[in-house]
């Protein structure tokens, strides 16, 4: 017997070694501003407070779904996540690195990733894991997953607790929220994408935009936005 | 070591006996499309049909435990609710629309009087979480089931896997929800060749083919479209009806095309229960249609009917109403896990 179990032991180690896969950890960082002008990252748990020359802003929460995970190099895709979807939450640190494994022989030069899940998932039957309705992040008073939600409060909004909250979403056309983020990489290091949310709020004016809640032209315009924060350690050099 | 391979053997037959459990094959009706939902995704079982019964009949879906799926679905009226235009939620409040019967949704293409809704497996979430309705979010659901006494046994029986999750919830509901087909109404064993027609059936049949059918189409008596049949607005609702969702005014005023089947049983009528009796709603479509852009194409020609007719249309639409379906048994309260 106990041979037995020592022989599966060492196919399974030999089978492993064979796929020589690289792992590498891709970490969001969500910051006010990219890190050259301040290191302070957004730790949620706390309820941070950042202030720039005419708002003090806090932030309450920061979600977002990553999806569709690939590799390129030289513009044609090398590699693909299986089973790509992941819930970012900036306030709970185990979901804010992913692990990617794939062939050590890989070249690459670019990774990218959807923002929000794709409209054939969104008309699916009910999914598990970070995919489950129960996280959150799915409207209920009609179908679809909820991309990115940014929730907190600033004192240019004329709302009850001066509260904003933009929940963005959509799958359907004309109003597909869903956008394509592509980052440059280091081959075979470890890959941080840092978020960049004072830009967001620099581009939004509160005093008139601080609730979208549905699907939209708004929804699909602040989406855009959202893409233009993301940002990995070789775009910011 | 031999502990290890104790352990082993447990986990073994514990996951064998979990897999013995016999899919149920769901049966298409003979001459009935292939229905819309993929039975692959979510195959059915005994274990988790129940289950799907126990949570559609249990009202700790609701913020207070006072509102369950079958608070205003009743499986004696083909869960529709038959005493209100509009039902009573949580702390009594009330809706804006009414609360439609259920059949035959393995063949529905979206859910919800607008198609808000585009599986069945999400459906649930909309009156869970609508304050008006049962005010709970999914998330809690699943903290009080988990901390119930009898639902992490019924969760293991029929997933394998006590651990409640929002996706094993939702597909329980679906099962016993897809259980809920509607076939055996009297129309359907004249189809069959097992009855006969009256007189009167038979010419509302023929009037019904020629002035209704096109939206109502046979079998399911809908077209899973939705149509501006013409209703005047109702100023104190301002419903917009699909519009909501596309935000296209293209879909102004149209709402989901309801199913005919169990209709006379399943009174009020229309989105917003307006009419209670079927000669009401024979009467709008002959002299109550209310003109407009987005008026149904169906619906351009005006549709003339003499009261005979009408009576004739509404003998024939009563050969919808399924005894076995509003009787069934397997749909009502499960005495057995419910106590």
């Amino acid at each position: 017997m106990r041979n037995l179990i020592f022989l599966f032991l060492l196919i399974s180690s030999f089978y492993v070694s064979a796929q020589k896969d690289t792992t590498i950890q891709l970490t969001f960082i969500a910051v006010y501003n990219i890190p050259q002008k301040s290191t302070e990252l957004i730790h949620l748990q706390d309820s941070a407070f950042y202030s720039n020359d005419k708002d003090s802003i806090e932030i309450r929460t920061l979600k977002f779904y990553i999806s569709g995970i690939e590799l390129y190099n030289k513009g044609t895709s090398v590699w693909k996540e299986a089973n790509s979807y992941h819930l970012i939450d900036a306030s709970d640190k185990k979901t804010l690195s992913i692990p990617l494994s794939f062939p050590t022989s890989l070249d690459y030069t670019i990774l990218s990733f959807n923002l929000g899940i794709d409209s054939a998932t969104n008309t699916m039957g009910v999914q598990g894991g970070d995919l489950d309705p129960m996280r959150g992040m799915y409207w209920t008073w009609q179908s679809g997953y909820i991309n990115f939600k940014l929730e907190g409060s600033s004192p240019l909004c004329n709302t009850r607790h001066h509260a904003f909250e933009f929940h963005i979403g959509g799958y359907h056309h004309p109003y597909n929220s869903l956008q394509r983020i592509s980052l440059n990489v280091s081959k075979d290091i470890n890959t941080v994408a840092y978020i960049e949310i004072g830009k967001l709020l620099s581009v939004i004016d509160l005093t008139k935009t601080n609730q979208i809640m549905t699907p939209g032209k708004e929804a699909v315009w602040i989406a855009e936005q959202v893409k233009s924060c993301f940002y990995s350690q070789v775009d910011i050099k | 070591m031999k502990k290890l391979m104790v352990l082993l053997l447990v986990i073994s037959i514990a996951t064998s006996a979990y897999k013995v459990t016999d899919t149920i094959h769901f049966i298409v009706p003979k001459g009935w499309p292939q229905p819309e939902y993929d039975f692959t995704q979510n195959p059915l079982t005994t274990d988790k049909i129940s289950l799907g019964t126990a949570l559609f009949y249990d009202p700790i879906l609701s913020r207070d435990s006072t509102i369950a799926c079958a608070t205003c679905h009743s499986n004696k009226t083909a869960f529709a609710q038959t005493d209100q235009s509009f039902s009573r939620g949580i702390d009594n409040k009330l809706g804006t629309r009414n609360a439609p019967a259920l059949m035959n949704l393995a063949w529905n293409t979206s859910f919800m009087w607008d198609g808000a809704v585009k599986h069945l497996d999400m459906q649930a979430l909309a009156p869970m979480s609508n304050p008006d309705e049962m005010d709970e979010s999914i998330k809690h659901v699943v903290s009080k089931l988990q901390q119930s006494k009898h639902y992490p046994m019924l969760f293991f029986k029929a997933f394998g896997d006590s651990i409640i999750t929002g996706e094993h919830t939702l597909k329980a509901m679906s099962q016993f929800m897809l259980t809920l087909v509607s076939y055996n109404a009297k129309y359907d064993s004249v189809l069959r060749r097992e009855a006969l027609f009256t007189q009167q059936e038979n010419n509302g049949y023929r009037l019904f083919r020629a002035n209704c059918a096109s939206c109502h189409r046979e079998p399911l008596f809908t077209n899973n479209q939705f149509e501006n049949n013409g209703l005047p607005v109702d100023t104190s609702l301002h419903d917009n009806g699909r519009m909501r969702i596309t935000q296209d005014s293209a879909n102004y005023l149209q709402f989901k095309v309801p199913t005919l089947r169990n209709i006379q049983v399943s009174y009020p009528y229309m989105h917003d229960g307006r009419f209670v009796r079927l000669q009401q709603v024979l009467n709008h479509y002959t002299n109550g249609i209310v003109r407009s852009k987005t008026l149904s194409k169906q619906l351009q020609q005006r549709i003339v009917l003499s009261n005979c007719e009408k009576e004739e249309i509404i003998a024939f639409l009563a050969t919808l109403t399924d005894k076995n379906y509003l009787n069934n048994v397997q749909f009502a309260y499960p005495k057995n896990i419910l106590h």
